[in-house]
């Protein structure tokens, strides 16, 4: 049986990736970070099927336990505190934990399971203002705020170890993905749920920043499969994951509203806190290399992953 | 009078630093760390030297870059009006055994120290020693708009902090600005680095004290300069209007076969006589040609190399002659008399160098 190590397995990507691996019969371990409280509700129903196992990646005696013990066929990075705007307040914790915890991991996997398969959650953060549209795995890196760089450190570490040490290590460069399982910080979260609430008679309007930011958006769903394929292709490499093409806050908004009836501009205002100290220009992925080497493509699209992300919504505030 | 902190004052750059700032009379902070071995060799001398009499404007503070609240506390008493963070875990090939310890102090010590000056809310002006080592593998010449290609866990924390850099200066407006380094070297560089490993051997075979030198890779290609010239460097980049990215080099490639030619040439030695080639010594991903474009080095803030490969190799084979007390052929020495007269003095490199004491 293929054992899944997945740290950040209460996430949204690490509970979605559960769920694929078990049901291609995996047995999924799932590392949690032992210093701060994990939320559970995502892998909730899933509990009974795996195996949680407490750590550390600020420490690499607990990661080298963990990689003894559990002696992983695969291994999943998938944990970062990722909110790109809470890393300008604690811009060190962030490095720590993103940056330098990933050579921590890689530093366990190479001691103890050099065999093994790795991915790392690289993201377009990467690419932060971007110097061409759209991006590929080609494009030129440069990280506009303290989480995209310390990102670009363990995708460059990833690399590292896999043309130092010829371990399989893949860096998967994922745009946006969303769901009904994403983080209330992230924008498209917060409008479903508030579209939900106003809906319900919960809320009245929706602050949001800037309208008319684009952004590749996807569904975690079809993403994680990508992570997947990438750790069972022959060769490891590094790949762009998104769909191509982008939408507007604003469309994201119209949608949602419509989708229970209702008129946007009926209760969106702006609110220039939100607004972000370095605002990236235009991302958008370019997947044709994942589209022809893995033969990877998007399932869901924009109208349907909104549409999604409402009804759950709606769903889990009804009584 | 202006302030200034430099982290890895001990090191070679730190300390012609410290003798250039001492000279503009700058009052100079120096960040150390405690350890158990006193490493101030390098800086040893400016305490013993009569021209500084009791006046002498050098401090030193024991500091650790793996700590925040340290730098804080630092920043906040010091109050420098310039920070030059050289610091680092610098060597390429120790950080593949040391990739942890190497990311966090070469890559996250930058940020703990910005976060420290954007704490304190001081005009402090930032420079961040980046390297060309971040080019790695790409094609030379290598310029500020080079796509980095870092090739070792060294490389990719030093591109961790150019990027901190840029993002500190570009996010908050701080006067932060990386200078891309090529290699620069001196009689105070360490004694694992290429060149110095080199001359150090020469003058010990010289001395008879030593028959056999064990280099890895003679064929990669280097621009290298001459320390003092590069901390002139550094110290211009934060005189300047605005704060930016530059890369300083010498704009010459060589490789380590040619330094051994010259070296042992300007000695009358034939080095193939000596030297036998170890595979250990490899790196693992080898970075083969670095070669600095520096025209906007040149152009924006005025500044080139006074020295250059060939004078720079004779200035290291007259020291390491003398540290071993041997005569020198002293073509080294006079170059150094014409070029650097004022702050920079020969009778300082000898008594400062790794490997006396």
């Amino acid at each position: 049986m293929t054992k899944a190590l997945i740290l950040g397995i209460d996430g949204q990507d690490g509970s979605y990736l559960s769920e694929f691996l078990l049901g291609k019969g995996y047995e999924v371990i799932g590392w949690i970070p032992i210093s701060i409280p994990v939320n559970l509700e995502n892998i909730h129903h899933i509990l009974p099927t795996i195996t949680l196992v407490e750590g550390d990646l600020g420490n690499q005696e607990s990661l080298d336990n963990c990689m003894e013990e559990s002696l992983p066929d695969e291994i999943y990075n998938l944990a970062s505190p990722s909110s790109p705007v809470a890393s300008w307040n604690s811009p060190v914790m962030v490095a720590d934990i993103t940056a330098t915890g990933v050579v921590r991991l890689l530093e366990a996997m190479r001691k103890f399971v050099p065999e093994a398969r790795f991915y790392q959650a690289s993201s377009s953060e990467l690419f932060g203002t971007p110097v061409e549209v759209p991006q590929s795995e080609t494009t030129t890196f440069q990280p506009r705020n303290p989480y995209g760089i310390a990102k670009l450190f363990a995708h460059w570490m990833t690399v590292n170890y896999r043309q130092n040490y010829g371990l399989f290590t893949v860096s998967g460069i994922l745009f946006n993905h969303e769901s009904p399982r994403r983080g209330m910080q992230f924008v498209t979260r917060k409008i479903t749920r508030r579209v939900a609430e106003i809906k319900l008679g919960l809320a009245g309007d929706l602050l949001l920043g800037n309208l008319d930011a684009r952004r590749d958006w996807g569904y975690a769903g079809d993403y994680i499969k990508a992570m997947w394929m990438m750790l069972q292709h022959e060769n490891p490499d590094d790949f762009v994951i998104g769909t191509g093409e982008t939408h507007s806050v604003r469309e994201f908004c119209q949608i949602a509203f419509e989708s229970v009836g209702l008129d946007y501009q009926d209760y969106v205002s702006v609110d220039p806190r939100f607004y972000r100290p370095v605002e990236e220009a235009q991302l958008v992925s370019n997947p044709t290399k994942a589209n022809q080497a893995l033969g990877w493509k998007p399932e869901v699209d924009f109208t349907a992953l909104v549409q999604m992300m409402v009804d759950a919504d709606l769903e889990s505030l009804k009584i | 009078m202006k302030k200034a902190l430099i982290t890895g004052i001990t090191g070679q750059d730190g300390s012609y630093l410290t003798e250039l700032l001492l000279s503009q009379d700058y009052e100079v902070h120096g960040l150390i760390r405690r350890a158990s071995t006193f490493n101030t060799h390098r800086i040893e001398h400016i305490y013993r030297d009569p021209h500084n009499g009791h006046d002498l404007n050098l401090f030193l503070h024991y500091g650790d870059l793996a700590n925040t609240g340290n730098l804080v506390d630092l920043i906040y008493s010091v109050k420098p009006d310039e920070v030059y963070h050289l610091a680092a875990q610098s060597h390429v090939r120790v950080s593949f055994d040391l990739p942890e310890y190497t990311g966090d102090v070469t890559g996250l010590g930058t940020l703990r120290i910005l976060e420290a000056i954007r704490k304190s809310g001081k005009k402090t002006k930032f420079y961040q020693a980046s390297s060309s080592e971040m080019f790695g593998s790409a094609k030379p010449p290598q310029n500020e708009n080079t796509v980095f290609q870092p090739q070792s866990p060294y490389a990719a924390a030093k591109l961790y902090a150019y990027w901190v850099t840029r993002n500190y200066r570009e996010g908050y407006g701080i006067f932060a600005s990386n200078g891309i380094l090529f290699n620069h070297e001196s009689p105070r560089r360490g004694e694992t680095f290429v060149t110095r490993k080199i001359t150090r051997a020469l003058a010990a075979i010289k001395a008879g004290k030593q028959d056999t030198l064990y280099l890895g890779n003679l064929e990669a290609k280097r621009d290298w300069g001459y320390a003092p010239d590069y901390v002139a460097a550094m110290w211009k980049m934060l005189q300047h209007d605005t704060p930016g990215d530059f890369v300083v080099g010498t704009g010459e490639a060589h490789s380590v076969r040619d330094f051994l030619d010259e070296a042992f040439g300007y000695v009358n030695l034939d080095w193939h006589d000596y030297v036998k080639i170890d595979p250990r010594y490899f790196r693992p991903t080898e970075v083969d040609y670095l070669l600095a474009d520096m025209t906007k080095m040149q152009k924006e803030i005025g500044w080139e190399a006074r020295v250059y490969f060939k004078d720079l190799v004779r200035i290291m084979v007259d020291a390491d002659l003398e540290l071993i007390g041997l005569d020198c052929p002293g073509e080294g020495r006079k170059i150094l008399e014409t070029h650097h007269g004022r702050w920079h003095r020969w009778e300082d490199q000898i008594s400062s160098m790794e490997g006396n004491h």
